[in-house]
């Protein structure tokens, strides 16, 4: 059951990241994001990964997505014009090396996974509750944690500086 | 695990590639921003599977670090935007053409 | 070590820290008009008591937070140069004209916490390090380059910046994936134990990974292909940036690259430099190569074209660290010597060179070379400088940036490969004599002598002087300054 639950979402979230790509309308693209953010969410609870999952949806689907339309309101940004809108006529050869480019990828990552990781540790159920982060997160990620905070300084000035229009 | 580590890994690889080819193609700066939104959460995704496959909570970690860096990263370019585009009324970036090669 | 142990090991980019909390605080409750003046000088004392702190660090190589960070002469050599560049370019800032308009004090604060981002990446030995470090590198680039908001190039390159900077980043954490797939672990050195014991299956994800890492480091060094964004940037930039850009956290790259690289690929966890690339079906060595012959080629190529000097000085600096790329594809330990030596001399030619540019600018606004004809009468000291940084970037003796060239090019030939690397790498200083001679010309043989003597600010005239001194110094007697970067060699690994 679980196992299906998992293809379903992966699938709608692949589904919602086309169309996020390949949208005219930057409304329809950001409302497409959060519904694939949403999949993820589930993908990640799924997986056992609970504090990830719940941080996906507070961070990237309630801060960050909220943050996106915002903007977007705020600009007033028009959907594209039909042509030259998404991708140019000449540009599908590109897409289609990009194509054959990303198959290869996958099966130079696939066939190495496969041949590496064929023993997944047995007691791999039940690590991803908060409890369990936090742990890590506050002894041997202590330093990375405190790192981060000052990275959303360093951001939260920057933002400011940029956007406000006083100099 | 629920699923095999090898198909998580090739959505992951192919969520990757539809943010890589979006931030390439598409010439709407927002777009290309959540393009990369879109690459990130599919680094998020290897990485989940990766913890679970080893059963340690290292990756989660990571994980937990790439959001807050994605929203730091997400602010100061739609700052950067808002800022462009009050200057320029556009939010076009192959309208941007000051630069001289 | 334990985290709290690991403080005292800390203090250098702890004071860089705390004295950035300072400046916040007093810039939100200082109301005086002298506050840009009280911010840069809290900031130039901060810079001091790190550096005073760094010079006390005397310990053995010991790795502090649990692993997550090596404290060893050769991050301290790192440091010194980020902090002397650091020093350079806020003794000059406050006398740019460019920047007359913009509010300083958040220049001073984001620099100040760009140092403290590069003080980490020389110092990562955890993937979540190396991360988080670029990341804060990256974003206090990202708004010290749009820092002349009301100008639309710098709005344009800031913007260009953060998009090329979050697609390569992207990428790398693509590839620091695949690496903690393997390990477990986001340890440098668990990661290099798990991939000494790699299966021959996998050596084609390996080398997946690896060029996935390469281009996130390969963005911060300016390297060809992964240097899109340094022209739209270095340009748009406020010159006193592009410069800083173009020192710090280039170098800070490459000691990144240099260690991660270097430990994770390598066959033991000594950093045993010169026995690694254990990944088979990837000659890692001529990959660098190639892409040490693009970097060099495409800057100087572009370059010449250049009729702007900072665009000119930009583009330049991409090829330099293509000429350090010729050592990093041997990677042996006198590579990494080179390395780091070509880094220090360049820090002191590559800023001198640029402040003339600001020296210039301010004076005239002038920017093409044309214009810069008969400075050579008007400003001669400057430009007697100028001229002798531009020796030392061509690399003719008797100037730091020959010995330095010297250097790179021997790794070369005593290792005995690559030949043609070396022979493109003469023909690429060649060319970047054309480049760089004429803004000589100009300055000195174009001359159309109006007489009058310009003179800027006496603190940059004054750095643009001290700073000929080194290139000058180490262009004869350069032994100290080698003996300090074999000093420097020792890495931090597990066995200590």
């Amino acid at each position: 059951m679980t196992t299906i639950l998992f293809y379903l979402f992966s699938a709608l979230l692949l589904g919602a990241a086309l169309f996020v790509v390949l949208n005219r309308n930057p409304i329809y693209s950001v409302v497409g994001l959060v519904f694939a953010f949403m999949n993820l969410a589930a993908m990640y609870f799924l997986l056992e990964a609970y504090f990830i999952g719940v941080l996906q949806v507070l961070v990237y689907a309630g801060a960050i997505m909220v943050l996106f339309l915002f903007v977007v309101m705020l600009l007033n940004v028009q959907p594209d014009r039909p042509h030259p809108g998404l991708i140019h006529p000449d540009r599908w050869w590109f897409g289609i090396m990009a194509l054959i480019f990303v198959s290869l990828f996958l099966l130079l990552i696939g066939q190495g996974v496969r041949a590496l990781l064929t023993s997944p540790a047995e007691d791999a159920a039940g690590m991803g509750s908060v409890a369990d982060v936090g742990e890590a997160l506050f002894t041997s990620f202590l330093l990375p944690f405190e790192i981060a905070s000052l990275l959303l300084t360093v951001a939260l000035i920057g933002t400011v500086f940029l956007a406000k229009k006083k100099v | 695990m629920v699923v095999p580590l090898y198909h998580i890994l090739a959505f992951a690889g192919l969520l990757f590639t539809i943010g890589v080819v979006g931030v390439l193609f598409r010439r709407n700066a927002i777009i290309v921003f959540m393009s990369v939104e879109i690459m990130l959460n599919a680094v998020n995704l290897a990485f989940v599977a990766f913890s679970r496959y080893h059963g340690n909570v290292n990756g989660q970690v990571f994980v937990f670090f790439i959001m807050t860096l994605a929203a730091a990263e997400v602010a100061v370019g739609l700052a950067i935007i808002v800022s462009l585009f009050r200057n320029l009324r556009t939010s076009d970036i192959s309208e941007i053409r000051l630069m001289k090669h | 070590m334990s985290n709290i142990q690991s403080l005292t090991y800390f203090l250098p980019e702890l004071i860089l820290t705390s004295s950035a909390m300072v400046i916040i605080l007093t810039d939100v409750f200082f109301r005086g008009r002298n506050r840009n003046r009280l911010i840069w000088l809290l900031s130039l004392v901060a810079l001091g008591i790190a550096a005073i702190f760094l010079l006390l660090q005397t310990t053995p190589p010991d790795a502090i937070f649990y692993g997550a960070l090596a404290v060893d002469p050769y991050s301290r050599f790192f440091k010194w140069i980020f902090l002397l560049a650091t020093v350079v370019i806020y003794v000059v800032s406050p006398y740019s004209r460019e920047l007359d308009n913009n509010p300083r004090h958040e220049y001073y604060l984001f620099m100040l916490l760009v140092v403290f981002g590069l003080f980490l990446m020389a110092s990562a030995l955890d993937l979540i390090i190396v991360y988080l470090s670029i990341e804060i590198v990256s974003i206090g680039s990202f708004v010290l380059a749009g820092f002349l908001k009301q100008e639309r190039l710098s709005n344009e390159s800031s913007l260009k910046y953060v998009i090329y900077g979050a697609l390569s980043s992207g990428v790398m954490l693509y590839g620091l994936s695949l690496l903690f797939g393997i390990a477990g672990s986001t340890n440098v050195f668990d990661i290099q134990a798990a991939l000494s014991g790699v299966p021959d299956k996998a050596h084609l994800t390996l080398a997946v990974a690896l060029l996935l890492v390469l281009t996130g480091f390969g963005y911060k060094i300016a390297m060809v292909p992964f240097h899109f964004w340094t022209p739209d940037v270095y340009q748009g930039a406020p010159t006193t940036i592009t410069a800083y850009l173009s020192v710090a956290p280039k170098a800070a790259g490459f000691a990144l690259a240099l260690r991660i690289l270097g430990i994770t690929f390598g066959s033991s966890p000594d950093m045993n430099l010169g026995e690694w690339l254990p990944v088979e079906g990837l000659p890692f060595g001529t990959l660098i190569a190639i892409f040490s012959a693009a970097t060099m080629t495409v800057g100087n190529i572009i370059a010449i074209q250049q009729s702007s000097v900072k665009r000119l000085l930009a583009y330049s600096s991409i090829a330099h660290a293509g000429y350090m790329l010729m050592a990093a594809a041997i990677l042996n330990a006198q590579a990494v010597s080179a390395i780091m030596f070509y880094l220090a001399v360049y820090l002191f030619m590559n800023l001198g060179a640029f402040l003339v540019a600001i020296f210039i600018h301010n004076r005239y606004g002038y920017d093409e070379i044309e214009e810069w004809k008969g400075l050579g009468f008007q400003a001669p000291a400057v430009a007697v400088a100028m001229g002798i940084f531009l020796f030392s970037l061509t690399g003719l003796p008797p100037t730091a940036g020959f010995v330095g060239k010297v250097y790179l090019f021997s790794v070369l030939i005593e290792a005995q490969q690559f030949w043609w690397l070396a022979v493109l790498g003469v023909l690429n200083s060649v060319v970047s004599l054309y480049y760089y001679m004429r803004i000589l010309k100009a300055m000195f043989l174009d001359s159309e002598p109006t007489g009058e003597r310009i003179s800027g600010h006496p603190a940059l005239s004054g750095t643009i002087l001290l700073l000929m001194i080194p290139v000058l110094l180490f262009g004869v007697y350069w032994s100290p300054l080698m003996n300090l970067v074999r000093s420097s060699l020792e890495f931090f690994s597990p066995g200590m």
